[in-house]
């Protein structure tokens, strides 16, 4: 069973095809490398998958449905909302003075109590003398201007990292992401903020569901910590950490997300053999969570020694696919990539 | 965590600023200095509101003087008694917040998706359009001349008066501390937590499954609910809505230099802020002012020499001075400070 | 006047006007397309170009000039010739003070910069309305609007007619229209405008092909600064009053102009401009003039909504 399915994927910028259809099966709970010269695609292909970039053709599929925003009812009447006030607030623009005037200022006398219902009735009796031009052509044109205007926004926004991200797909960047000046429990915490309940006034106030959540949240945090074994760095500034840690950061902010898919974006860079094989060691401690990984990686050992598929991408198509084996020993891959990194590929 | 100063700047303020008016009372002699305080609390109000989207959240606004002038009209149309509403102070204050907030909201509704830039020159587009409207509609707002007069707070049955300053004083500084306590509150929490990672970097955040537009919203909304509560506290302390003039890109500015030169994101350092831009507006320009008219040094026909006429250079300069040399402000977060003098992100060998 | 020839008036003046805008929205159109910065004190630096114009009308002792007299021919040139110079010369300095540093600097940064440079210029134009010239009144209501001398005169243009077209809108068409060719030519065909054109679409390769990157923003600010400048000594002429808090509006109507355009996009920014300033027009003559800066707020947010890539500009997204 596949959990996600790229099929014929196409991404384009002005002139630029970055991404030309390419299909890809992911099947779950497996670890599948996607390796490719500089320039084939690869991280264009992640960020179609994690909704930054809007495929300009082709589908992807997660767990059987699209990484976008659905159009459901609710979102419907959402709109129509919008456009309703929209209007109504056109009219009321369009009419406040002599509204107010014939409402207000002619029923009340000075410091006297004011006649409320009287003034309901002046109000009702303005709109019902109103012409079409002041009280239906507002209506239309605020009416279509807001329902328009709230379609192009949501139709804009379909594709958008945090849909992906709430669906199950988390990732990881090739140039180091984290937020630098807060510490590596607050980066942890803010990958779980997303699926907290507290809201705005429950912070302010200090309710007692903000102490709760945040006594739960920051136990499940360390949790992370530990299981990428930075927890006793924990209170450090994200940006003070050494870079093999901030790797390591990164990655428990996206688990911190709960994702079902892990996308790691060149995870091993400039990591030393030790390190590598460590972060080996915990890519197959994330499988065994039940969490499938999609990996883009140079560093040859580490593919060869933990993907049960590879994926190899060359100028934005997809010339093979297999498992490692199999990979290895394909001529066109040798030709377009594997070329001078034949013997260390060889030798693991 | 990192070692923090043992008091907070933001409470040690407060605190200093509640003992001003009691050791007053006690020095012989007549002091006012509390008088003079009292427009400063109401403009850290307004710092603090523009704080939570650009210093908090990294938004531009350019026009908070709107939903300032927002809060003071309100405030005036419901407390007058030319109108029929007539309702007490905490009821109008109430209700001017709810105002604040629904006006922030549909104004960010369509524009938060906006690129900063954009959206600060839209920010600013919108506090024009305000002024003129209030401008405008002057069977309402009554035009340049304000609606007033407005009659005085009433707490507990205690009716303020103008010539006693010491229950507004209070009043001001309650409403302060309020709104710093929310404002931190709001700071150490998820919500807090996902307006500073946006500011710092929006894709990733995103990535992390936060709602950019969502957290962009709230933020536009509190801060404006914010900038009408103090918009709503003027008009009371002024006893007029003031007119449209009294809140112009100026006072947006000014609310921007408190923001800037004390230091953004952190409430302290908008308090510092307040503080130092006010005070220096409303006391040292006109204690200047004064003593060169007293000494004859001012001449109506020689725009030169008033004071007042560098106003807008030295909040320039200031701006210009302090992104060049001290962007994290006077009072860093110590968040912003390091962001602020980023470094690159150690490079990985090349692959 | 008919109702046709009442359009005709509205269509000539939002012409003449829109011609002005365009010409602002020119300059902010390109330093953004160079360097993604909304210059907020460009409209502020036509305000100052204002100002210079009548002071060098004063200088030449114009205040209370006849226009069509030679006089006034030769003040024209001098100020198409001078403020230019002045307001392309201050734009390259405020950028080499000011924006230079801020370069790689987050995007908050620069913009707050550019609204101090904005502030420090309107502080400026309302000191120099107190200069104790005659231009100025004597420099007795520093802050107050200042007359600016007739230099070309107001006769229709069309004789009797009820329409009119006077010597002011040829001045308009005669002075922007081969301008704006310049400047396309310029943009197109030169060196200089293809190394512009290289920084604004990718810095770093620019730099890396040898592109001195400083130096054209550098020119960028200039040019941009200098047709602010055409601008101010064409609105001055045409409208003939000045004001030191003028640059506020002009940059709002400029900067919706070049958004309506396609922000980068030079033909657009003439558009947007011409449309603005047709909007406007019709507005006021048409609904209220009280509602106009309304309406102009509403085309923006409307354009922001809908295209926010504006009419011609392109729908180039951000890579990753």
């Amino acid at each position: 069973m596949s959990i996600l399915e790229i099929s014929k994927l196409t991404v384009r910028f002005g002139g630029l095809t970055a991404v030309n259809s390419v299909s890809l099966d992911i099947p779950t709970n497996e670890i599948v490398s996607v390796i490719g010269p500089n320039g084939a695609g690869k991280t264009t292909l992640f960020n179609a998958v994690t909704g930054i970039h809007e495929p300009t053709s082709g589908t992807i599929r997660f767990d059987g449905r699209e990484t976008r925003r659905p159009f459901r009812t609710s979102t419907a009447l959402t709109l129509a909302l919008v456009g309703l006030i929209a209007a109504l607030s056109f009219i009321l623009i369009v009419n406040i003075e002599p509204l107010w005037d014939a409402t207000i200022t002619s029923n009340y006398v000075y410091q006297q109590p004011f006649p409320w219902t009287k003034a309901l009735s002046s109000a009702v009796g303005f709109f019902s003398g109103q012409t079409g031009g002041r009280l239906l052509l507002p209506f239309l044109i605020g009416g279509i201007l807001g329902l328009a205007g709230a379609l192009a926004i949501w139709f804009r926004n379909r594709y958008a990292p945090e849909v992906a991200a709430r669906a199950g797909i988390a990732r990881t960047f090739q140039n180091i992401r984290l937020f630098n000046q807060m510490s590596a429990l607050d980066n942890v915490l803010l990958g779980m903020d997303s699926r907290l309940q507290t809201r705005f006034w429950h912070a302010a106030l200090r309710l007692p569901l903000f102490w709760r959540e945040r006594r739960d949240a920051e136990q499940r945090a360390m949790e992370i910590l530990r299981f990428v074994r930075l927890d006793s760095e924990a209170h450090q500034l994200a940006e003070n950490l050494a870079y093999g840690h901030q790797r390591r950061l990164e990655i428990a902010r996206a688990l911190a997300v709960q994702p079902r898919l892990l996308l790691l974006d060149e995870p091993a860079a400039g990591m030393n053999p030790a390190e590598a094989r460590d972060l080996m060691n915990l890519i197959h401690e994330i499988r065994d969570r039940g969490i499938t990984v999609l990996l883009i990686e140079h560093h040859m050992p580490v593919v060869m020694g933990i993907s049960d598929r590879i994926a190899v991408l060359d100028h934005g198509e997809k010339i093979a696919e297999g498992t490692p084996a199999e990979v290895r020993s394909n001529v066109r891959v040798v030709e377009a990539y594997l070329g001078k990194d034949h013997e260390d590929a060889a030798a693991t | 965590m990192a070692a923090r100063p043992k008091i907070p700047f933001h409470w040690s303020f407060l605190l200093v600023a509640a003992l001003i008016p009691l050791v007053e009372l006690i020095l012989p002699g007549e002091h006012h200095i509390g008088d003079l305080l009292r427009p400063i609390f109401i403009m850290a109000l307004l710092g603090l509101g523009l704080n939570i989207l650009t210093g908090f959240t990294g938004i531009l606004n350019l026009g908070v003087a709107a939903f300032m002038a927002v809060g003071a009209y309100s405030y005036a149309i419901l407390t007058c008694d030319i109108y029929p509403f007539r309702l007490g102070f905490w009821c109008a204050t109430l209700v001017t917040v709810l105002v604040g907030l629904a006006v922030g909201f549909f104004l960010g509704l369509p524009t938060i998706r906006l690129r900063g830039d954009y959206l600060a020159i839209v920010t600013l587009a919108f506090g024009e359009i305000v002024e003129d409207v209030l401008k405008n509609l002057d069977s309402i707002t009554k035009g340049t001349e304000g609606i007033n007069p407005l009659p005085a707070p009433s707490v507990f049955g205690y009716q303020f008066r103008p010539e006693t300053y010491q229950p507004w004083y209070y009043l001001f500084l309650g409403f302060l501390a309020l709104v710093v306590l929310i404002n931190r509150n709001l700071h150490r929490s998820r919500i807090g937590r996902a307006w500073i990672s946006i500011r710092e970097d929006e894709l990733a955040s995103s990535c992390m499954g936060i709602n950019p537009m969502k957290a962009k919203l709230l933020a536009f909304a509190l801060g404006a609910a914010q900038c009408s509560l103090a918009g709503a506290l003027w008009a009371s302390y002024l006893g007029s809505s003031g007119e449209p003039g009294n809140y112009d890109f100026q006072v947006s500015i000014i609310a921007l230099c408190m923001v800037i030169v004390g230091g953004m994101g952190n409430i302290g350092g908008v308090l510092l802020g307040a503080l130092v831009i006010t005070g220096f507006n409303s006391i040292v320009l006109e204690t200047l002012t004064d003593f060169l008219k007293a000494h004859q040094l001012i001449s109506s026909s020689n725009v030169f020499t008033a004071p007042g006429n560098w106003k807008y250079m030295l909040y320039g300069l200031a701006l210009i001075l302090m992104m060049r040399f001290r962007p994290e402000g006077l009072l860093p977060s110590r968040q912003l400070k390091a962001e602020l003098h980023h470094q690159e992100p150690p490079v990985p060998p090349a692959s | 006047m008919s109702g046709s020839q009442i359009f005709l008036q509205q269509l000539i003046i939002g012409l003449s006007n829109g011609m002005i805008i365009a010409l602002i929205a020119l300059g902010y159109t390109m330093v953004y397309g160079i360097i993604e910065l909304i210059n907020f004190a460009h409209g502020d630096l036509f305000m100052l170009g204002c100002f210079a114009g009548l002071t060098i009308t004063g200088f030449l002792g114009l205040d209370q000039a006849e226009p069509g007299t030679s006089g006034t021919w030769f003040c024209l040139l001098l100020m198409l010739l001078l403020v230019p110079i002045f307001c392309g010369g201050l734009n390259w300095l405020v950028d080499r003070l000011a924006y230079r540093h801020l370069r790689e600097s987050t995007k908050l940064a620069p913009l707050v910069s550019a609204i101090g440079v904005s502030f420090v210029f309107m502080n400026i134009g309302l000191l120099w309305g107190g200069v104790p010239m005659k231009v100025f009144g004597l420099g007795r209501a520093a802050a107050a609007p200042k007359a600016f001398p007739e230099l070309v005169s107001n006769a229709n243009l069309l004789g009797q007619s009820p329409v009119e077209f006077t010597g002011k809108d040829v001045m308009v068409l005669v002075v922007t229209l081969p301008l704006m060719l310049l400047l396309t030519w310029f943009v197109k065909r030169t060196r200089e405008g293809k190394a512009m054109r290289a920084v604004a679409q990718d810095r770093l390769a620019a730099q890396l092909m040898g592109i001195p990157v400083d130096r054209v923003i550098g020119r960028t600010f200039l040019i941009g600064g200098a047709l602010a400048g055409v601008a101010s000594v064409v609105f001055a002429v045409y409208n003939n009053t000045i004001y030191f808090q003028m640059g506020y509006r002009a940059g709002i109507d400029a900067f919706t102009a070049a958004v309506l355009g396609g922000i980068g996009s030079l033909p657009g920014a003439v558009l947007g401009g011409v449309i603005i300033g047709l909007a406007r027009a019709f507005c006021d003559q048409y609904l209220e003039t009280r509602w106009t800066n309304v309406l102009v707020f509403a085309v923006l947010i409307l354009v922001l909504v809908f295209r926010p890539s504006g009419l011609l500009g392109s729908r180039a997204k951000e890579k990753v």
